[in-house]
């Protein structure tokens, strides 16, 4: 009994390591988007056949991991590490040219380690609270999803724009499975990396175009102006509580609590709101600019970990932005994990683990991630930040992308996957940059043409 | 020649360096697959789980790929460190003030906080800052009554 007890904890533990160091130096890149990143690296350890709670810590050791080490770009360079890091670029850059971006780096990394170690108990009672409510919910997913959808894309940028503009991507979708399906081939992961990767594949398709391409020509390189290393007080793993101060240490906290429980909202959206309402409370514009950035880490830490975990333990169903987008493999990677799309039955790690062991390997892959990631960036914070500005060339980064897109397409279906991934990236990637129909509406998108259009065909037919 | 720059994707890339490192990630990442799969499909028995690692191994072939092109190309960026000049400090406040009126007192700062600002040499700046608003100040008097009846 004892044993294979350790093997699962073991397991959980290496694949915990392993998450928080390949996406802590994913963190540094700047730009690295979390949703491109998180979803198909979670995706090859679930089709690996990585243990349950080896699955659980690589997701979140690394979601915690990349969001303090995308800290290093945002407050070093001045470009936002990913997109979570965007709300935190006005701040980190008012400190930068008060000549503390040390000061700004150390407040959101200890903003992000006290969010993170709340929001995943905050999470667990909040899903407890939810799990009665269970059933009810999954018999009706695919009307949730679909109304989650219009919802979602109502509160993008395209508003009325974005909720018109589902029915033609539901429709490319539909029509895509449909001919995949005539040559017997099923696919997920093209859908999820065609959506994810879409803004690069738009770009690269407009480079092509000579009237896009004139607007894309730059006369110059970008200059980025780094930050010179200060060396801070504190040791090699400074106190949290010590780099910040009381009055940021509560507001982080009750930023973190509020932030658990409102797990249906956009995180970018609630990184916005929960910085404006610290913001609002302090007057000293010195203290209310660490305290922002410090409380605004902390929430794009505890949004990832409870919007992962909530729909996790409760539904069993990607029913929040996060869970529809970079968690999706957690919950859906047939043919391993599934959701049922007429009787909303689920086969996941909603099935797999108890709420007991999502607690446990929650604190488990959180306390692996700080204790790798956090330490990390403290000291080589300005290394690392002048290494990958100066080493990793753009080119490199897009081609490693675009042997992602090749790869795994192929892997799964052929020739058609890689179509696919073409396809929906290039509709996607223009649809999002010109109707604000952002990643999160077109995973949501994408949850209604395979839950929610059955749903309403049986409903018509019957 | 100056090279032709393009920003895709966020950052600046010379469009023949992006063209022959798509070429290297390409090539590199389904050699490795195909090479893989074709290992593999004759060594593990089932094979899907053939497939499965032959994925692994063409994800780190992308990685490989994309450090052969940073190997061989080198970003198109300027890098400099950015020492904050002092004079500049000034100058950052003012902009602090433009994006958001009154800047608050150095008075409504817990202890730590203030130790913080000394230690950053930024404490001096605040109190000038301070002392170059009480001279005028009658303007400030709207500020100071909303103070009082403000938060703790």
């Amino acid at each position: 009994m004892i044993e294979p007890l350790m093997d699962q904890i073991l397991i959980a533990l290496g694949m915990g390591i392993l998450g928080a160091v390949v996406f802590a130096a994913i963190g540094l890149i700047s730009g690295s988007d979390e949703t491109t990143t998180l979803a198909p690296l979670t995706l090859l350890v679930v089709l690996l056949g990585v243990p349950a709670p080896g699955v659980l810590t690589f997701f979140l050791a690394g979601a915690v991991a990349k969001h303090m080490t995308h800290a290093v770009p945002t407050a070093l360079l001045g470009i936002p590490g990913d997109t979570l890091a965007t709300p935190l670029m006005r701040e980190a850059n008012l400190l930068r040219n008060l000549g503390v971006p040390h000061i700004a780096l150390r407040k959101m990394l200890s903003g992000a380690v006290i969010a993170a170690l709340i929001a995943v108990p905050m999470a667990v009672l909040f899903a407890v609270m939810l799990a009665p409510f269970g059933d009810t919910i999954k018999r009706t997913a695919p009307w949730i999803f679909l109304a989650a959808a219009v919802a979602i894309a109502w509160f993008s940028k395209g508003r009325l724009a974005a909720v018109l503009a589902l029915i033609p991507f539901v429709l490319i979708i539909l029509g895509l499975q449909a001919l995949t399906a005539q040559h017997g081939v099923k696919l997920t992961v093209s859908y999820f990396l065609g959506i994810a990767i879409g803004p690069l594949i738009a770009a690269l398709f407009a480079m092509l175009a000579p009237a896009e391409r004139a607007s894309m020509r730059r006369s110059e390189v970008r200059t980025f102006s780094l930050s010179p290393d200060v060396k801070s007080s504190g040791g090699f793993f400074p106190n949290p509580f010590k780099v910040l101060d009381p009055q940021q240490s509560r507001w982080t906290a009750i930023t973190a609590v509020i932030s658990s429980a409102t797990f249906v909202f956009s995180p970018v959206a609630m990184t916005v709101i929960m910085g404006e309402m610290v913001g609002a409370r302090i007057k000293h514009v010195y203290h209310r600019l660490t305290t922002v950035l410090t409380a605004r880490n902390g929430v794009t830490e505890s949004t990832y970990i409870a919007e992962a975990l909530i729909p996790l333990i409760a539904f069993g169903l990607p029913l929040s932005p996060v869970a529809a987008g970079p968690a999706a493999p957690l919950f859906n990677a047939p043919p391993r994990f599934t959701v049922d799309s007429a009787t909303g039955e689920v086969h996941n790690l909603h099935t797999l683990l108890t709420t007991w062991e999502f607690f446990g390997y929650g604190m488990l892959a959180v306390i692996v991630a700080i204790l790798i990631a956090y330490p990390f960036t403290m000291n080589y914070a300005y290394r690392a930040a002048s290494w990958v500005s100066r080493k990793i060339s753009h080119e490199a980064v897009i081609a490693t992308f675009v042997g992602l897109i090749l790869v795994i397409g192929i892997w799964e279906g052929g020739l058609l996957g890689l179509l696919v991934i073409v396809t929906v990236g290039l509709l996607g990637g223009f649809l999002s940059r010109f109707l604000g129909f952002n990643i999160g509406v077109q995973f949501m998108g994408y949850y209604t043409a395979v839950l929610s259009v059955p749903a309403m065909i049986a409903l018509m037919g019957g | 020649m100056k090279p032709e720059l393009y920003e895709v994707w966020g950052d600046t890339v010379d469009p023949r360096h992006l063209l022959y490192s798509i070429g290297i990630g390409a090539v590199v990442s389904l050699g490795t697959f195909f090479t893989a799969q074709y290992v593999l499909l004759g060594w593990v028995e089932s094979a899907q789980m053939a497939r499965a690692y032959a994925m692994l191994v063409g994800i780190l072939g992308c990685l490989g790929g994309g450090a052969l092109s940073a190997s061989l190309f080198k970003p198109k960026r300027h890098v400099v460190v950015h020492q904050v000049d002092p004079a500049w400090r000034g100058q950052a406040l003012i902009d602090l003030q433009n994006e958001f009126g009154d800047l608050g007192r150095l008075a409504d700062l817990p202890p730590q906080t203030i130790a913080e600002l000394r230690e950053m040499d930024l404490y001096d700046l605040f109190v000038d800052y301070e002392k170059g608003l009480a001279a005028p100040a009658s303007t400030t008097a709207p500020d100071g009554l909303r103070a009082e009846g403000g938060r703790s």
